[in-house]
C-alpha cells in the first residue's frame, strides 16, 4: 500500500474532480454542486457553505482514494485505465445510491415526498441526479473517470 | 361526451406535489401522478371519458345543498339532498406524509348518509397517457391495484365493496355506516397501503396543519377570507420539492371555447415566482418568500445570465409543444397541448420581477446572500446589455417580437432596483455607472417612444396605439410620479378602452394577438388596476372593482385565468396562481390606503410606490 501516495494524490485527484464540476457547472452543463450539497449541512450560506463543503469534499474523496489505493494493491497493479473503470463504477453507484440518498438525511434538502411544512431549501437530485440537469450524470462519469485514471497513473508512478 | 362542467365548478384538491380538480357532481376529472406535469390518471376534463375519471355522487337525481372549502384547509365538503336523505362527500389529499410510512399521493374520499340509506354511483376508472391506456389490475386483499408499469395506484375502501375498473358500481351508504376511499399512488416505489379507517385521522391532522399555516397570515388583512383562500391555493400550486411555483395544475383549459388557445400552465414562471414573493412576504410569510427566490436562484443556474421564460418544476426547460391528437379538450376547445413553447422566447419584463422581488426582500431585512447577489448582477448586466431589442413581451404572443413598453419599463425597474440593493453590497464603480446610464436612457428612451401625447397613454408597445393593461404596474415602479397626469391618463385609458364591463379587464385589445377566436377578460390585469387606483389614491373606486371582482369567483373562491365577462364563465386554466396572487396584492394594496392615512405609516415606499 502506497500510503504516501495515498495522502497526496488522493488530494490532487479530489481537486480534479471538484475542478471538472466546477467547470462543468461554469459551462451550464449542470446544477450538480458537491460543495454546496455537502456544505449545507452545516450552514444554510451558499458562499459559506462552498467552502465548508470543498473540504468536507476533500476529506470524503481522501476517503475513497484509500478505498483506490486498496483496490490497486489487491490488484497488484495500477494504471490509468483500470483507475478510471473505477471511476465509472463509483460515478454509477453515488449518481444511483448515494446523492439519492442525501435526500433522506441532509438536513436543508427536501424530498420527493415534501409538503407545505418543509423548510428545506435544497432541491433532491432525483435518481442519477436528473433533477440537476440532463448531462449530469454525463459530468459526474467524466468527473470520477478523471479522478480514477489520476489515481492509477499517479500511485503507479509512486 | 356529456357537457363538461363549467370551469369555475371544480374544486381544487392537492397536497403540494400534484393537484386534482373535483366537480360538483363528485367527479375527479384531473389528476396528475405523482407530480403536477405528470400524464393524468384521470384526464377526463380535457381528455373525455376515455381519459379516465372517478366519480362518487348519488345515484338517483339530487341537489346540491351545500360545497365549500372547510375553512381555510384544502377540504371540499360537497352535501347533496336526495328525497328526503343526504349525502355528504368529503375529499382531500394528504399533503403532509414526510418522515411517515405514507404514499407520497394519497387521496380520501368519504360519504356520509344521513335521514336514510343513499344509493352511490362509483365509477373508478383510471387511465394513463397519451393514449388512455389502462392498467393491469389485480386484487390484493381488499385493495384494487392498478399499474402501468412504474406507476402504481391503489385504491382501498371500508366498508369493502366490490369494485371493478371501468364499471360503474352501486353502492349504499348507510346512516352511522360512512364509506371510505382512499387512493394511494406509487411512482418508482412500493405502493404503501393505508386503512381506510385511519384516513379520516390523516385529513384531520393536515386541516390542522393548514389552519395553523393560515393563522400565520396578517389577521388585519382588508377581506381576508378571500385572500387566504388565494393563500392556501398559492401554496397547493407551489411543488414543494422544489419550491417551483405551477402557473396552473391544467393544460389546454380554453380561453375561448371551442378555440385553439389552450395551452399548458404546468410549468413554473420566474415571474410568477418573483410575484409570489411580494404576495407571501405582504402577508407575513416569510419562508414561502425566501423559498421562491431560492427556487429561481437554484432553477435558472443553467441559464445564467439569461433568465428562462418558464421552467419545468425541477428546473429544466419545458419539453416541446405539441398537440395531443386524440385528445377532444374541453367543449371540443382543440389541440389538447403539452409543453410550452414559449420556453424560448426573449421576456425582459421577467428580470424586472425578478430583481424587484429580490429588492422586496432585502428591504424586509433579509439580505441577500453573496451568491444571490452575484446572480442578480448578472441579470441586471444582461438586462443593461439587450434592453434596447425588441422581445416577446409577458403576454408571450408568438411570432411577435417588439418594442414592448411594458417590457422596457419593467427593464428600467430591474437596473433600477440592482443598483437599489447596491446600496448596501459590494458593486464595482464601472459596473454601477453602466447600470446607471442604462437605466437613464432605457427611461428616456421608453418616455419618448412609448407615450402617446394625443390620447396622453402610455401604449402597448413603440409606434402602436393599442393599450395594454401591463402598464396598470406603472405606479409600483418609480420610473414616473404615480400621481402623474401620463400615469393616470395611462390608467384612465386602460380602465376606459380595455374594459369588459364592470371590473373586468382585457389585458389587450381583443384579436389583437394573430390567433383566431377571441378571449375572455384577463383577472390578473382586473386585479392589477385594484392596485393601480389603490396606488394612486383612488380607495373607493378601488375598493368597489375589489368587491366586484370578488362576486367573480367561483362557488369555491377560485379564480381562472380570464373570464367570459357576458357569461361570467371562468376560461383558462384553473386554477391560476396569477389571478390568485394579484388577488393577494390588490389586498395589500388596499390595505395601504388605509394604513397610509394613519399616522403609523413607516414606508412610503410601500404607500405610493417606491420613492
Amino acid at each position: 500500500m502506497d500510503w504516501a501516495g495515498w495522502a497526496l494524490f488522493g488530494l490532487m485527484a479530489t481537486t480534479a474532480l471538484t475542478a471538472v464540476m466546477i467547470a462543468a457547472q461554469l459551462a451550464g452543463l449542470t446544477r450538480l454542486d458537491l460543495p454546496l450539497l455537502l456544505g449545507t449541512v452545516a450552514t444554510e450560506d451558499p458562499d459559506k457553505a462552498r467552502v465548508a463543503g470543498f473540504f468536507i469534499h476533500l476529506a470524503v474523496g481522501q476517503g475513497f482514494a484509500l478505498g483506490y489505493a486498496a483496490a490497486f494493491a489487491l490488484l497488484d497493479r495500477a494504471t490509468w485505465w483500470i483507475g478510471a473503470l473505477f471511476g465509472f463504477l463509483h460515478a454509477s453507484v453515488a449518481l444511483a445510491v448515494l446523492v439519492p440518498l442525501l435526500a433522506g438525511v441532509h438536513p436543508r434538502m427536501a424530498s420527493h415526498r415534501a409538503g407545505p411544512a418543509s423548510t428545506a431549501a435544497l432541491e433532491p437530485p432525483g435518481l442519477f441526479a436528473l433533477s440537476y440537469g440532463v448531462q449530469t450524470p454525463l459530468v459526474a462519469v467524466a468527473a470520477h473517470v478523471v479522478y480514477g485514471m489520476l489515481l492509477g497513473l499517479l500511485l503507479t508512478a509512486g | 361526451m356529456t357537457a363538461a362542467p363549467p370551469i369555475e365548478d371544480y374544486g381544487l384538491l392537492g397536497d403540494t406535489r400534484t393537484a386534482a380538480l373535483v366537480s360538483s357532481d363528485g367527479a375527479i376529472d384531473w389528476l396528475c401522478a405523482p407530480r403536477f406535469d405528470a400524464d393524468p390518471i384521470f384526464g377526463r376534463v380535457v381528455g373525455g371519458p376515455a381519459a379516465g375519471t372517478f366519480r362518487i355522487a348519488p345515484a338517483r337525481p339530487a341537489t346540491m345543498l351545500t360545497r365549500r372549502y372547510r375553512q381555510h384547509t384544502a377540504t371540499v365538503e360537497t352535501t347533496w339532498r336526495v328525497g328526503e336523505r343526504r349525502l355528504s362527500l368529503t375529499d382531500a389529499m394528504v399533503a403532509e406524509v414526510a418522515g411517515r410510512l405514507l404514499p407520497a399521493t394519497l387521496l380520501v374520499r368519504r360519504l356520509v348518509a344521513d335521514g336514510g340509506p343513499v344509493h352511490v354511483d362509483v365509477d373508478f376508472d383510471p387511465r394513463l397517457g397519451e393514449h388512455h391506456h389502462p392498467p393491469r389490475t389485480r386484487g390484493r386483499g381488499r385493495d384494487l391495484v392498478c399499474t402501468w408499469g412504474s406507476l402504481a395506484v391503489s385504491l382501498a375502501c371500508a366498508p369493502d365493496i366490490d369494485l371493478d375498473v371501468g364499471r360503474p358500481t352501486v353502492v349504499t351508504v348507510a346512516p352511522g355506516r360512512p364509506l371510505t376511499f382512499v387512493l394511494a399512488v406509487a411512482h418508482r416505489e412500493p405502493l404503501v397501503h393505508v386503512d381506510p379507517a385511519a384516513a379520516g385521522d390523516l385529513v384531520s391532522e393536515d386541516e390542522v396543519r393548514w389552519n395553523a399555516w393560515s393563522a400565520g397570515i396578517d389577521e388585519d388583512l382588508p377581506y381576508r377570507e378571500a385572500v387566504v383562500r388565494s393563500l392556501v391555493t398559492l401554496r397547493l400550486l407551489t411543488y414543494s420539492p422544489s419550491g417551483a411555483p405551477v402557473a396552473a395544475p391544467t393544460t389546454s383549459l380554453p380561453e375561448h371555447p371551442g378555440g385553439v388557445r389552450n395551452w399548458d400552465y404546468r410549468y413554473a414562471w420566474p415571474r410568477d415566482a418573483s410575484i409570489g414573493i411580494g404576495a407571501f412576504l405582504g402577508v407575513g410569510k416569510l419562508a414561502e418568500a425566501r423559498g421562491f427566490l431560492a427556487w429561481l436562484l437554484h432553477a435558472s443556474r443553467l441559464y445564467r445570465p439569461r433568465l428562462p421564460v418558464l421552467l419545468t418544476l425541477d428546473g429544466r426547460h419545458s419539453p416541446p409543444e405539441r398537440g395531443l391528437p386524440d385528445w377532444p379538450g374541453y367543449a371540443h376547445s382543440t389541440p389538447v397541448r403539452v409543453g410550452n413553447g414559449a420556453a424560448d422566447q426573449h421576456q425582459l419584463d421577467g428580470y424586472g420581477w425578478v430583481l424587484d422581488g429580490a429588492w422586496t426582500l432585502e428591504q424586509a431585512g433579509h439580505r441577500l446572500y453573496s451568491e444571490t447577489w452575484r446572480t442578480m448582477r448578472g441579470f441586471a448586466d444582461h438586462v443593461a446589455r439587450r434592453w434596447h431589442e425588441p422581445d416577446a413581451g409577458i403576454w408571450e404572443i408568438r411570432d411577435d417580437a417588439a418594442h414592448h413598453v411594458h417590457s422596457k419599463v419593467m427593464g428600467w425597474l430591474a437596473l433600477d432596483r440592482a443598483l437599489r440593493i447596491a446600496d448596501t453590497h459590494r458593486l464595482p464603480a464601472r459596473q454601477r455607472r453602466r447600470w446607471e446610464t442604462a437605466r437613464d436612457a432605457l427611461a428616456a428612451d421608453v418616455k419618448e417612444r412609448g407615450f402617446d401625447a394625443a390620447r396622453g397613454s402610455y401604449t402597448r408597445s413603440y409606434d402602436s396605439t393599442d393599450l395594454d393593461a401591463a402598464l396598470l404596474v406603472l405606479p409600483l415602479l418609480g420610473i414616473e410620479d404615480p400621481h402623474s397626469p401620463r400615469v393616470r391618463g395611462t390608467i384612465d385609458a386602460i380602465a376606459a378602452e380595455l374594459g369588459a364591463g364592470g371590473p373586468l379587464l382585457y389585458r389587450y385589445p381583443p384579436g389583437r394577438d394573430g390567433l383566431p377566436g377571441t378571449e375572455g377578460a384577463f383577472l390578473p390585469c382586473s386585479f392589477w388596476l385594484v392596485e393601480a387606483l389603490a396606488r394612486t389614491g383612488r380607495a373607493t373606486e378601488a375598493t368597489r372593482r375589489f368587491e366586484a371582482l370578488l362576486d367573480h369567483a367561483g362557488p369555491l373562491g377560485l379564480y381562472a385565468e380570464e373570464i367570459d365577462a357576458t357569461t361570467g364563465a371562468h376560461l383558462g386554466n384553473y386554477p391560476q396562481a396569477l389571478t390568485h396572487a394579484a388577488l393577494v396584492q390588490a389586498a395589500l394594496a388596499l390595505r395601504r390606503t388605509e394604513s397610509c392615512r394613519r399616522p403609523t405609516c413607516l414606508l412610503a415606499a410601500t404607500c405610493g410606490g417606491p420613492q
